[in-house]
């Protein structure tokens, strides 16, 4: 086999899930010893292809060939026995065992009788991790051990099985500059060998200081493959972005009348490691967008504004005066509404019907004994009249409608709430096309109405079709304020992922 | 019955109450056509008199699983609030046989009742802000409760018996209208108060919404530690009732007199269809799942079984109801 072979072929991979195409028609290929990045903006399709590839998920069509044999779907284990090992975004190693049985958990080593023999696991641990150049004790506990070292574990586990296709989900994202060296020399002497990567990250520089191919999905489609050597970052950016599908809606910027003065101010919000001084002001009538990648820091601010989360630092002020809230009851009664990302998680009480969950917070606001039943019922019904949620009735349980009519309940919920200031994180998550529309246009309404609202979102499109103005999230910080014509899809995206600056000098 | 039932549960997919009402029935007809005696009114109303007690525990418990949340000290609380009453009284009217002042005879039931609600009342908050409190599993907080009470029971009562020498029957022997058992009314009174609290009041509706999602509740303003803290409390309080009744019954207090209730009531409950992860269920689920276990006492004595037959059959209609309703569930 030459140097130019294909390792991996995948021909016309279709995967779809209810309301989206993740992958549509998607031929990938990777040859023996190249190092290929995966590049695409969230909901692009990276995962649901990795994971095709990893036998977590099944295709609907297409087929996948591998080392000259062709396929239709793998199962985990055939994966595995192929040669194929993912490392993922999440650590998924066991906490309380030890770095070798760790290392060898799906096999570990025994004597007679099968008793582990601990002796040869830790020497073979021990061995790995020398010929990795990893200096991490393999009889140490995994839960005393840095995030870094972590990482690099479950990139040495890797390698304790025959190993020809390694995928990497955002490696880098909990590895220090030296862990990163480590993981950049190892991909390098395997590469030689024969090795073959998928590489996922958003970090532009990485790729382009590793990789010797990028291939750029965006809603579920692959839109290009370069190779590295020949192509400039803003070649790529534009691909990730694309002809933009944002004009299924665009808000009228022009028409609502005009915000008015700063009236929410967030002033100073720290928290170690997380948030880092952060501070922006929102103005009456203002949907303000807060973009960044996941885990920079966004869904934590909007936490420690509402008073979910200790803060170490950070105030909130409304017209001049102070309403920093000390924990959720607090928040609401000073008027401000907080629909989480999870909808499930900390949104919705599924096993309840619609009406329960729609009136929860206004009964929470309130101080009577009874409950006010004609009165919930009469609103509740009204307003789901207003935002159209498919319900045969507001009896039905949460648990049996949509994701899309589940999120129009979060949004009557903190509607009926009456709240001046609203945090809405990730509104259009899981929700189909239609009501997405219906979301945003729900979003422009409370805007008219004079309400302060803070929009996060992933979405660029989205951010670009709905915000006034856009704040940028990285590590924790917050790093620019797009205004007026800067908020652009192309524009948020630079900021995301920090390549900007590059740029500019290109 | 269906609208009956609806009025009650709401409507849904057939649960564990409408199964429940099919075994109770099947358990009347089996049993009066061994022995017709098992219809007759006054056994009917042994039956109530005999679960009366269980009854306002199970509520307790009831309301409580609904949000998620479980106590299985109930028992040994009973027990220890029944010594602690029993000790009282005799301590108070010098009893066996001693003289005291008619103002002391008069003001001694009150202050007995009084401070066995006050007992009740720490109980209940000791539970609920160590389960708030400590975070963990209320399941293992108040297992150890449950023993630290039955220990604390014991050392008080120092192992020995508290006689009331036939005093303070009227609550638990005592008849209304010569016929009706005042037990009863209470049990009664306390399902009716808890299907209201559940449906009708703010409180029992962050109940709900606590058992159905914790995170959720909090995050929409419910002071969720508060209401679970109050469950508790609630819970002791219909304990402490439980023992003054049952001690005004049996007519003495042992350290271990109320122990049974605990499994017992966890048993009516859970039979009874609250969702042992909470969220689900109410106070006619309770009501029901006390009467079965009510029956089924009564229908093997009635039939001349075996009396010790009963934890047994209990145990087995408690895994054919959860594994019948789990099924069903499954299904839709």
């Amino acid at each position: 086999m030459g140097r130019y072979e294909n390792i991996l072929t995948t021909t016309k991979l279709c995967k779809n899930y209810p309301g989206v195409r993740a992958l549509d028609s998607v031929d990938f290929d990777l040859r023996y010893g190249e190092v290929h990045a995966l590049v695409g903006q969230n909901g692009a399709g990276k995962s649901t292809l990795i994971e095709i590839i990893a036998g977590s998920i099944h295709p609907d069509s297409g087929s996948i060939s591998f080392d000259k044999d062709s396929y239709v779907s793998f199962d985990p284990w055939q994966s595995i026995a192929l040669g194929i090992q993912t490392v993922h975004q999440e650590n998924q190693l066991v906490e309380e065992l030890t770095v070798a049985e760790n290392m060898y958990l799906y096999d570990l080593p025994t004597r007679k009788g099968g008793i582990v023999h601990y002796g040869d696991c830790i020497q073979r641990a021990s061995q790995l991790m020398k010929d990795l150049g990893m200096d991490i004790k393999p009889e140490k506990r995994v839960a005393n051990l840095s995030f870094v070292k972590k990482k690099l574990i479950s990139i040495a586990k890797a390698f304790t099985r025959p190993l020809k296709l390694l995928i990497l989900d955002e490696p880098t994202a909990s590895l220090d500059g030296h862990g990163k060296d480590i993981l950049f020399r190892v991909i390098k002497e395997h590469k030689v060998r024969g090795l073959s990567v998928i590489y996922i990250s958003h970090n532009l520089y990485e790729i382009f200081e590793i990789c010797d191919r990028v291939t750029v999905l965006k809603d579920g489609k692959k839109v290009a493959t370069h190779k590295v050597k020949d192509v400039s970052m803003r070649d790529v950016v534009r691909n990730m972005i694309g002809s933009s599908q944002s004009t299924l809606y665009r808000r009228d910027k022009g028409v609502s009348p005009p915000p008015g003065t700063e009236v929410l101010e967030v002033e100073k919000y720290s928290r170690k490691d997380v948030v880092h001084n952060v501070s922006f002001q929102v103005r009456k009538g203002e949907i303000f967008g807060l973009a960044g990648l996941v885990g920079s820091g966004r869904t934590e601010l909007a936490r420690l504004i509402f008073g979910l989360d200790p803060k170490d630092s950070g105030r909130l002020l409304y017209n001049g005066q102070e309403i920093t809230p000390k924990n959720s009851y607090d928040a609401i009664r000073k008027g401000i509404g907080y629909l989480t990302e999870d909808r499930k998680g900390d949104g919705l009480l599924l096993s309840r019907p619609v009406v329960e969950n729609a009136s929860l917070v206004a009964l929470a606001k309130d101080k009577n004994v009874f409950l006010p039943l004609p009165r919930e019922r009469r609103d509740v019904n009204t307003i789901s009249k207003q935002l159209n949620i498919k319900t045969p009735t507001i009896e039905q349980l949460v648990i049996n409608l949509s994701g899309g009519n589940q999120q129009k309940v979060v949004i009557a919920k903190w509607l009926l709430a009456a709240s001046e200031i609203l945090i809405i994180d990730e509104p259009t998550v899981g929700v189909d096309v239609g009501a997405k529309v219906e979301i945003y246009r729900m979003i422009d309404e409370l805007a008219r109405q004079r309400k302060s609202i803070i929009m996060i979102s992933s979405d660029n499109p989205e951010l670009e079709a709905v915000c006034d103005r856009v704040g940028v999230m990285r590590n924790g910080e917050l790093v620019t304020v797009l205004e007026g014509d800067e908020v652009t899809e192309e524009n948020i995206l630079h900021h995301t992922i920090g390549v900007f600056d590059e740029m500019e000098v290109k | 019955m269906k609208r009956f039932t609806s009025f009650f549960m709401g409507k849904g997919p057939i649960g564990q109450s409408q199964i429940l009402i099919i075994l109770i029935f099947i358990i009347v007809i089996v049993a009066t056509l061994v022995n017709r005696r098992f219809v007759h009114p006054q056994n009917i109303i042994n039956i109530f008199q005999q679960i009366a007690i269980l009854g306002i525990v199970a509520s307790g418990v009831g309301m409580l699983l609904v949000s998620g949340h479980i106590d299985i000290s109930v028992g040994s609380q009973v027990s220890l609030m029944g010594a602690a009453f029993a000790m009282m009284i005799q301590r108070m009217l010098a009893l066996p046989g001693g003289e005291v002042e008619s103002w002391r005879q008069f003001m001694t039931y009150p202050v007995a009742i009084g401070l066995t609600f006050g007992f009740g009342f720490c109980l209940g908050l000791a539970n609920g802000i160590t389960v708030v409190k400590s975070r963990a599993s209320s399941f293992i907080i108040t297992l150890g409760f449950m023993s630290a009470y039955h220990g604390l029971a014991l050392l008080v009562t120092g192992g020995a018996s508290y006689m009331l020498f036939g005093r303070f029957e009227l609550l638990g022997r005592g008849r209304v209208f010569f016929y009706i058992p005042v037990s009863i009314l209470f049990f009664f009174g306390i399902v009716i108060v808890a299907h209201i609290i559940l449906k009708y009041f703010r409180y029992g509706r962050f109940l709900y919404a606590i058992g159905s999602n914790r995170k959720a509740a909090y995050v929409s303003g419910i002071n969720t530690d508060r209401v679970i803290i109050k469950s508790y409390i609630m819970v002791g309080l219909l304990n402490a009732l439980a023992a003054i009744i049952l001690i005004s019954r049996v007519g003495t207090a042992l350290a271990t007199t109320g122990d049974a209730y605990a499994l017992d009531a966890l048993a009516a409950v859970i039979v009874g269809g609250v969702a042992l992860t909470g969220g689900k269920g109410g106070a006619l689920n309770v009501f029901l799942g006390v009467v079965l276990i009510g029956l089924i006492g009564n229908a093997l004595i009635i039939m001349n079984v075996n009396p010790y037959v009963r934890d047994l059959v209990i145990g087995l209609i408690i895994i054919i109801a959860v594994t019948l309703s789990q099924l069903s569930e499954r299904q839709s």
